[in-house]
C-alpha cells in the first residue's frame, strides 16, 4: 500500500525568492526506511516539514502540488489531525522540551492529553514507549536533566506515543556524541522493525547506507534521485551535489570492486568486507 | 607551547571532579581531543583559556600563567571557537564582527580592518564584508566565527566541534583552514566527534575518558588500541575498521593510505 | 537543570491543600485588613499565615522573602515616622531628629498590610507546584495556552540563564573585559543582547513547530494525566472564609 504520495509538490517560503521545493513526486510504501541526503540547504528539512503540515500551514507560503499521508490531504487538514498519522522529531533535543511539565513522564502525555486520549490509554502507552526507548529508569526525571541521547529518545516516544504510523526524523543524531547517536539510531531501528515507515534527513552517510532501503537525492530543491543506496552512492556525479559516498564505497569504487551479485558499489562496512575479502588477502 | 601539569578541577568545591591530575604537553601538531560527553574535553579547553579557574594544578602558555590572567587579557595568546555561533554573533555587518575581537585587543582600526579582511578570505567570506551575518546560512555563519577568532593572529587556535552540522563542503574548508592554520605554524587544538575527519587531519590524537586521559599520541598510534578505544566508547573511522577486518597489518588512516596498502 | 520555581516539596496539611482554595486565601487575607483596618485584625491575619507557613515546614524559604522585604519597610518605616504630616507626639528624640508617634502607628499599618499579603502569596508559591496551580485554572476554565506560556516560563528562564553563561564566555574569548568597573560590566552586556534574544527567538520558533506536531492546536477536547485533585476540605475552607469575611463586613457595617 502507498503510505505517502507526494504529487508535484512545488514550495516557496513567505520570504524565499527562489522555490524551496522544486516540483517534486515520489511515493513511499509502507514499513520503508527513508534516507533524505543533500548538502545544506538543499530543501531536506523543508520536505520533512512538508510530511507534517508544517509546511504550509506553520509558515504559510505559496503552495502547489499534493502531498497525501495514508489517505490525508495534508494541505486541507490541520497539523494536529495530520500529527495522528506522521509524527515528526527535530534535530535539537532541547528546543523539543515542552518546558510545561515536571518529569519525562508527564513530558510523554503532553501530546496525549491535547488530543484527549483517557487517562488508561495515556498510562498504557506511555508505559510502552518509554520500554521501547529505554527510559524506563528516567521517567521521574525533569525533562531537562537528560544527557543528549535519552533527551532525543524521550522526544521519540513522546512523538510515536501518539502512534503515528509514520515516523520523519529531520538529522535526529546532528547535535548527539557517538554513544548518544548511536543509542538514537538503535532505537530507530528498533522502530522501523516493528513496521513503522520512518523517513530520516541525515548526513552520516554510513548510517544512512546501513539503515535505509531507499535513499532521496535532494539538490536545490530539486529530486535527483530516488533508489537504494548502492545505486545513489555509486553515482558518479554524487559529488556535484555535495555528498560525498560513504567511506566503504569511495574504496571499493577506487578499487573497482562491485558488490557481488549486483553492478554497483557496496555501501557498508559488511558488504565492502565481502567484496574485497576474495581480491585481497 | 602548553604545559598542564597536575591539573585538577571541579565545579562544586570539594565534588567529584570532572578533570583529575592531567598532565599534558603541547607543541605545533594539530591535536584532536576525542571522547564521549562528560569526559572533561569542554572543561579542560575553558581551563586553558581562563574561563575557568583550576581547581589545583598549572597551566603554563608560553611564559604565562593562565591562573594569573583575566580570560581578556589570554585572548591575546589562544583563541576559542565556540559550538553554536549563535552564542557569539552579535554585530551588524560581517567586517564588524572580525574587528571586534581585534579592537578587544587594542589593535588600530587600521590593522584592525586588515587582519579582518585578511582571515575573512581565509574562510572564503571576504565578498561579504558588509552582509548582515544573520542572513548568512549556519555554516557560514560558523565560519565567520572561525575568521573572528583566527583574525586575532593568536599561536593556539581551539576549536570546539566545527564539524557538526556541516556538510561534505562545509568540512572541506574547514579542512582547508586547519592546513592553512598549521602552515602558519600555530598550534591546533579541536574537540571533535566526527573520528573520519580526525584520522585525516590531525596528527596527534589524546582521548579523554572520565576525565583523565585515556590515550596520548600520534592519530595513528590511538586508532591502533581498538581495546582502548571501547574502553572510551569510541570508534575508530570506518575506513581504519574496514582495514582491519581485511587483515591489513598497519594502521590506515585515510583511503588514500588503504589503496597504496592494496597497490603492494 | 534548576527550575526558578520557588516550590518546596514537602508533606503537610498545607501542600494537601487545593491551589484554588489558596487563591482565595491570598484574597481573604488582602480583604478583612481592608475591611476592618485595626491593628488586631492585621496581626491576627499576619499570625495566622505565618501559623500556616510554619506547619507548612518552609519557615527557612520564606526568611530571604522576608529580609527583602523588610529592608525595603525599614525605609518606610523612618520616612513615615520622621516626617508624615500631622505628625504630633514625639516618641523619641535623638538631637535635632525626632520620631513621632502617628507616622510610626501609620507606618506599622503599613508593615502589617505588606508583610500579611507577602505571607499569604508565599503560601501558594511556597506548596504549589507552579504546574499543578496552572492545571487547576486550565480546569476551570482558563485558555491552555496561556497556561503553556506560564508554566514554561519557568523552566525555560533557567535555561535562558546557561545560554547567557555560554555567551558570556564567548566574547570574552574574544578578549572582552567582564571583570572589573561597573562601566565595564555595564559595556559588557550589551554584545549578550542580541545572541541572547536571536537565540531564544529561534528556540521559540522550533519550540513552536515541535508543539504543533504534538497537537497542541488539536480541537478534540483535552484530558489530563493525573487525576483531578480532590481536597476534601477545600469546600469547608472556602465556606469558612466567606462565612468569615460576610461576618466582618457585618461587624464594620453594624457596629
Amino acid at each position: 500500500m502507498k503510505k505517502i504520495v507526494v504529487d508535484h509538490l512545488k514550495y516557496k517560503y513567505p520570504l524565499g525568492e527562489e522555490l524551496a521545493l522544486q516540483d517534486i513526486s515520489f511515493q513511499i510504501e509502507e514499513g520503508e526506511f527513508i534516507g533524505i541526503i543533500g548538502k545544506n540547504s538543499s530543501g531536506k528539512s523543508t520536505l520533512c516539514q512538508a510530511l507534517v503540515g508544517l509546511v504550509p500551514h506553520f509558515y504559510k507560503g505559496a503552495y502547489g502540488g499534493k502531498v497525501i499521508v495514508d489517505g490525508l490531504e495534508v494541505k486541507t487538514h490541520t497539523i494536529a489531525e495530520i500529527s495522528l498519522k506522521v509524527g515528526m522529531v527535530f534535530q535539537n533535543p532541547f528546543t523539543q522540551v515542552t518546558g510545561s511539565k515536571m518529569t519525562v513522564y508527564e513530558e510523554i502525555a503532553f501530546g496525549l492529553e491535547n488530543i484527549g486520549l483517557p487517562r488508561e490509554e495515556m498510562r498504557r502507552r506511555i508505559h510502552e514507549v518509554l520500554k521501547l526507548m529505554k527510559i524506563e529508569h528516567v521517567k521521574d526525571r525533569s525533562p531537562f536533566d537528560l544527557s543528549g541521547g535519552q533527551m532525543q529518545r524521550m522526544a521519540i516516544a513522546s512523538i510515536i506515543a501518539m502512534k503515528p504510523d509514520v515516523l520523519v526524523l529531520d538529522e535526529p543524531t546532528s547535535q548527539l556524541d557517538p554513544a548518544g547517536s548511536e543509542e538514537v539510531f538503535q532505537a530507530i531501528q528498533d522502530l522501523s522493525g516493528q513496521g513503522i515507515t520512518v523517513i530520516m534527513a541525515e548526513h552520516k552517510m554510513e548510517k544512512v547506507a546501513q539503515y535505509c532501503n531507499r535513499v532521496l537525492l535532494l539538490h536545490e530543491g530539486k529530486l535527483v534521485d530516488f533508489a537504494a543506496p548502492e545505486k545513489i552512492f555509486s553515482r558518479n556525479d554524487l559529488e556535484t551535489y555535495g555528498v560525498a559516498a560513504p567511506v566503504y564505497t569511495r574504496v571499493c569504487k577506487a578499487l573497482g570492486m562491485k558488490k557481488q551479485g549486483c553492478d554497483s558499489y557496496p555501501v557498508t562496512l559488511k558488504d565492502a568486507e565481502l567484496a574485497l575479502r576474495g581480491s585481497l588477502g | 607551547m602548553i604545559k598542564v601539569s597536575n591539573l585538577s578541577f571541579s565545579y562544586t568545591g570539594g565534588g567529584v571532579p570532572v578533570l583529575s591530575d592531567i598532565n599534558l604537553e603541547f607543541d605545533q601538531r594539530t591535536t584532536a581531543i576525542i571522547g564521549q560527553n562528560g569526559a572533561g574535553k569542554t572543561t579542560f579547553v575553558k581551563l586553558l583559556k581562563g574561563l575557568l579557574k583550576a581547581t589545583y594544578g598549572e597551566i603554563l602558555i608560553g611564559e604565562y600563567d593562565v591562573k594569573m590572567r583575566t580570560a581578556a587579557e589570554l585572548a591575546r595568546k589562544i583563541g576559542l571557537v565556540f559550538q553554536n555561533p549563535n552564542d557569539q554573533i552579535f554585530k551588524r555587518t560581517v567586517l564588524d564582527e572580525t574587528m571586534f575581537g581585534l579592537l578587544n585587543i587594542k589593535m588600530g582600526r587600521y590593522t584592525a580592518e586588515k587582519l579582518a579582511v585578511e582571515a575573512l578570505e581565509l574562510v572564503g567570506l571576504d565578498d561579504k564584508l558588509s552582509m548582515n551575518p544573520h542572513d548568512l546560512s549556519l555554516s557560514e555563519k560558523k565560519l565567520l566565527c572561525i575568521a573572528s577568532v583566527v583574525a586575532m593572529d593568536t599561536d593556539i587556535v581551539i576549536f570546539d566541534e566545527p564539524t557538526i552540522a556541516q556538510d561534505h563542503a562545509g568540512k572541506e574548508i574547514i579542512r582547508r583552514i586547519i592546513q592553512k592554520l598549521k602552515e602558519k605554524n600555530k598550534l591546533v587544538l579541536t574537540i571533535i566527534h566526527d573520528m573520519d575527519f580526525v584520522a585525516e587531519n590531525f596528527d596527534r590524537t589524546i582521548v579523554f575518558n572520565e576525565g583523565k586521559v585515556l590515550l596520548d599520541g600520534s592519530t595513528r598510534e590511538v586508532f591502533s588500541q581498538k581495546d582502548v578505544l571501547e574502553e572510551a566508547n569510541v570508534e575508530p573511522p570506518g575506513i581504519t575498521q574496514l582495514a582491519n577486518r581485511l587483515g591489513l597489518k598497519n594502521t590506515i588512516l585515510t583511503v588514500d593510505e588503504f589503496l597504496h596498502e592494496c597497490a603492494k | 537543570m534548576k527550575s526558578i520555581s520557588l516550590f518546596v516539596e514537602r508533606e503537610s496539611f498545607v501542600h494537601g491543600i487545593d491551589p484554588i482554595t489558596k487563591l482565595y486565601y491570598i484574597l481573604f487575607a488582602i480583604i478583612i485588613p481592608i475591611i476592618l483596618p485595626s491593628f488586631t485584625i492585621s496581626a491576627i491575619c499576619l499570625g495566622t499565615s505565618i501559623i500556616l507557613l510554619i506547619f507548612a515546614k518552609v519557615m527557612r524559604k520564606t526568611l530571604p522573602v522576608y529580609s527583602f522585604v523588610f529592608f525595603v519597610l525599614i525605609t518606610v518605616v523612618i520616612i513615615q515616622g520622621l516626617f508624615k504630616p500631622g505628625n504630633e507626639t514625639v516618641l523619641l528624640q535623638l538631637g535635632p531628629v525626632a520620631m513621632y508617634k502617628e507616622g510610626l502607628q501609620f507606618a506599622l499599618t503599613i508593615v502589617f498590610r505588606v508583610t500579611n499579603i507577602v505571607s499569604a502569596f508565599m503560601i501558594l508559591v511556597l506548596t504549589t507546584k507552579p504546574s499543578d496551580l496552572v492545571e487547576a485554572l486550565v480546569r476551570k476554565g482558563m485558555s491552555p495556552r496561556i497556561g503553556y506560556v506560564i508554566v514554561s516560563v519557568f523552566q525555560i528562564i533557567p535555561e535562558m540563564m546557561t545560554t547567557m553563561s555560554t555567551i558570556m564566555d564567548a566574547q570574552r574569548s574574544r578578549g572582552m573585559e567582564t571583570e572589573g568597573k561597573l562601566l565595564v560590566r555595564i559595556k559588557a552586556f550589551i554584545p549578550l543582547l542580541g545572541p541572547v534574544v536571536l537565540g531564544s527567538l529561534i528556540n521559540t520558533k522550533e519550540r513552536a513547530m515541535a508543539l504543533e506536531v504534538r497537537g497542541f492546536n488539536s480541537r478534540n477536547p483535552k484530558t489530563y494525566l493525573n487525576e483531578e485533585k480532590t481536597y476534601p476540605n477545600s469546600r469547608f475552607i472556602q465556606a469558612v472564609m466567606l462565612v468569615l469575611t460576610v461576618c466582618a463586613v457585618a461587624w464594620r457595617m453594624f457596629l
